[in-house]
């Protein structure tokens, strides 16, 4: 087909608008080339857009995307609780809020502030200083009530959150709160088994990172890491719950009784050195009596007195310097160097046994045979019932005593220490020395912690220090029987017990004034104390008491002192099932057992299903560790 | 010059030119395949939506349960710590003496935890479940 060109002339009429004429043609080519041209710049555009997202430099949009989509949440690991021996919670950590801002995004802080003050009960013009920080992040109540945080949530203020974090918290309040210690406000432990043990308790945070969509939904198949946060190890302290709180309730009316400045109960296990329960208290400056947070037992040293007689009895029937019936004559008051020592009450001379010195706690019976036993002897027999260092407690700020070595001691360091006074003692170290005696001559580590235990519950112990021998059980045994007397007949006997055999001794220091010295008659500061434990036949519970600066007309350690043992002996006893001399005729027959609470039940039971894997080679007990 | 143009496949069906008449027809299974392509592909279209739904819904379930542990854990902990504090003896104590209006007896008695004398022989468990309704 060929092609000719077409003539306007003919084509007759109406060609004209029909045929396009050239430049028509030309216009609507120039248009065409100029669209397409268009068209091409565009598409090059869109394709230079496209090599530079997917070529040029794809890194920064796929993080950006990235960053859109996937989002890190941090897990939170829970500190872990401290429980007492029965599995009772005494520190445990639950969820709390606090409220956060972010003062770029906030608009108007004067306002905000204001707002939030009235909500947070903070003070206003502190909330407007944060929120006008030009920080990204500040706190503006940390820690508070849920439903404190929701209405602040209510108030919809742009810029301010609401973060979840740990709180600490001890249910039983202010009870054994010397020994539990405190954490700050990020839960950092900064006192008492808080401290010790913070990396223990300290758990470990993990992260899930997910792919998430619109409204933070999950994009299914998207990106999903977890790794999972580890809790803290839940941390047995050897305490009893209800022991404590009985410790503190006796020891606080004791000290209330007879006015005193405070005072320090302390309760052990005399065969294993586990410490039930430990009390303090303190008379505030304005007069009222209150529980401590200082663990006084070992922290506060203070001149024992008379208690210390039993070591200085031990020290004299171990060197077979004398037996309990050993007779001599006791003169009322004895002059020693510059010093005159003195019985009370007063008596004329007359012949004591050794328990009858025990007994009646005579000065003068007591110095004038620690002469016969000598410096060193004393000395040596004080240092092996640990006076004068530091126990195995490992508690901070643990004090050690002051012993001095006896070549250092003076013409009246003897006599004066032979009875309790020149020499600075922690009731946890007079305490431990007890335990010996009950425990026939073995001094047991004192412990405040039993294991620990992890998220599932098992339960791993914590190796204990070793016991050291310290005495022949059969002078211990010597020493137990004069100190029964003591209870029985002689300045102890309000720390009696019914249906129970006690063993025990009363001390009443001069206390060292700030001034030095012990100041003069009717001037004098005492420190007054009893220690003992029980069953005698069999101890299963020691006990000491010690009343700082009783006042009014009692301030001996058998009237202020051993009620307080005894009110809180009575209690005890029934709490651990420790049975009466009366009980336990016929506890030996199959059947017959200690009524039980099914806390105790389900610890005997533990206890020996441990044993059995023990003893089968099953399971190997690896020691805790401190933090 | 008019040309005719004549295909021997217009459109979807397969035409047949007959040579007489000049018209295509379509063959059937040839009609009944393209049906069936086309409904297969809405079907899968539809599969994975459907599929996709599902996939979504169990997602939203997964992250609503993980809220909830999460929730449950928080608020486990929160009970346990109310459980510890009102058990503990100091709290009781409080109740006793204030709401209750209790007063603390001078002395106490405690009751023995093995009654001395009583009987030796150990009493027998009982027979069978002693809360089952058939032996009451």
């Amino acid at each position: 087909m060929s092609r000719q060109p077409v003539g306007r002339a003919s084509l007759g009429r109406g060609a004209a608008t029909l045929v396009p004429n050239r430049e028509t043609h030309l216009r609507f080519r120039r248009r065409a080339v100029f669209v397409g041209l268009m068209l091409t710049v565009v598409a090059g555009l869109f394709g230079w857009r496209l090599v530079s997202l997917q070529l040029l430099e794809p890194e920064r949009f796929v993080a950006h995307g990235e960053a859109q989509r996937i989002k890190t949440l941090k897990l939170r690991a829970g500190r872990g609780a401290i429980v007492d021996r029965n599995g009772v919670d005494l520190a445990l950590s639950v969820p709390g809020q606090s409220m956060i801002a972010n003062p770029q995004r906030v608009e108007d802080p004067v306002r905000a502030a204001r707002a939030l003050a009235q909500v947070l009960g903070a003070d206003s013009e502190l909330l407007e200083r944060r929120l006008s920080s030009d920080k990204s992040f500040v706190y503006l109540g940390r820690q508070v009530d849920s439903e404190v945080a929701a209405a602040a949530l209510a108030l919809r203020i742009s810029g301010v959150y609401a973060e979840e974090e740990w709180e600490r918290v001890r249910p039983g309040g202010d009870s054994a709160l010397s020994i539990l210690g405190r954490t700050d406000i990020d839960s950092n432990g900064i006192s008492g088994m808080e401290l010790v043990f913070d990396g223990l308790l300290s758990g470990t945070d993990g992260e899930r990172v997910v792919e998430m969509g619109m409204r933070g939904a999950s994009i299914p198949g998207g990106e999903y890491s977890v790794e999972p946060a580890a809790d803290g190890r839940t941390l047995v302290l050897t305490l009893d719950r209800a022991l404590q709180f009985e410790a503190e309730r006796v020891l606080l009316d004791g000290v209330e009784a007879v006015g005193a400045e405070g005072g320090v109960l302390l309760a052990m296990r005399p065969d294993t050195g586990e410490i039930l329960a430990t009390a303090t208290v303190r008379r505030s400056s304005d007069g009222v009596v209150g529980i401590s947070s200082e663990h006084s037992a070992a922290t506060w040293t203070y001149e024992p007195g008379s208690i210390i007689k039993p070591l200085t009895v031990s020290a004299i029937l171990d060197r077979a310097v004398a037996a309990p019936d050993t007779v001599r004559e006791v003169p009322p008051r004895l002059e020693v160097h510059d010093a005159t020592f003195s019985d009370s009450p007063f008596h004329e001379t007359m012949d004591l046994t050794l328990a009858d010195v025990v007994r009646r706690s005579s000065n003068v019976g007591t110095i004038l045979w620690a002469q016969d036993l000598g410096a060193e002897a004393l000395h040596e027999q004080l240092r092996e019932f640990g006076l004068g260092s530091v126990t195995d407690l490992d508690f901070p700020g643990e004090a050690s005593g002051i012993l001095h070595p006896a070549g250092v001691w003076s013409g009246t360091s003897l006599p004066t220490i032979a009875i309790g006074q020149g020499v600075s003692t922690t009731p946890l170290q007079m305490l431990t020395a007890y335990a010996a005696l009950a425990n026939g001559g073995v001094r047991p580590a004192p412990t405040l912690v039993l294991g620990t235990r992890d998220d599932g519950g098992v339960f791993e112990p914590r190796r204990r220090g070793p016991a050291l021998t310290v005495l022949p059980a059969a002078v211990a045994a010597e020493v137990v029987a004069m100190m029964e007397q003591v209870v029985a007949s002689g300045t102890g006997t309000r720390a009696q017990v019914p249906g129970y055999r006690v063993a025990g001794k009363t001390g009443t220091a001069w206390k060292v004034l700030p001034a030095g010295g012990y100041g003069s008659e009717g001037h004098r500061s005492y420190v007054s104390s009893f220690a003992g434990f029980l069953p005698a036949e069999a101890p299963r519970l020691a006990v000491i008491v010690v009343v700082d600066e009783p006042t009014g007309g009692a301030y001996s350690g058998g009237r202020v002192a051993a009620p307080v043992f005894a009110e809180f002996a009575r209690f005890a006893v029934r709490q651990l099932r420790i049975p009466s001399a009366e009980e336990s005729v016929g506890l030996e027959r199959e059947g017959r057992v200690m009524a039980l609470t099914p806390a105790r039940h389900a610890i005997l039971r533990e206890a020996a299903e441990v044993a059995r894997l023990e003893q089968s080679g099953e399971m190997v007990a690896a020691p805790a560790t401190g933090g | 010059m008019t040309a005719v143009l004549r295909h021997s496949r217009v459109g979807l069906g397969h035409r047949i030119d007959d040579g007489t008449t000049g018209r295509a027809t379509v063959r059937p299974e040839g009609r009944s395949a393209v049906a069936l392509v086309v409904f297969g592909f809405f079907a899968t279209l539809l599969a994975l939506a459907a599929f996709q739904s599902v996939v979504l819904s169990g997602q939203f379930e997964f992250d609503s349960l993980q809220r909830r542990l999460e929730d449950g854990r928080d608020r486990s902990q929160l009970l346990r710590a109310e459980v510890a504090r009102l058990e503990s003896p100091g709290r009781i104590l409080e109740v006793a003496g204030g709401r209750l209006g209790l007063v603390s007896p001078p002395t106490r008695f405690y009751l023995p935890s093995v009654v001395p004398g009583d009987p030796e022989a150990i009493l027998a468990p009982p027979v069978g479940d002693p809360f089952s309704r058939a032996s009451r």
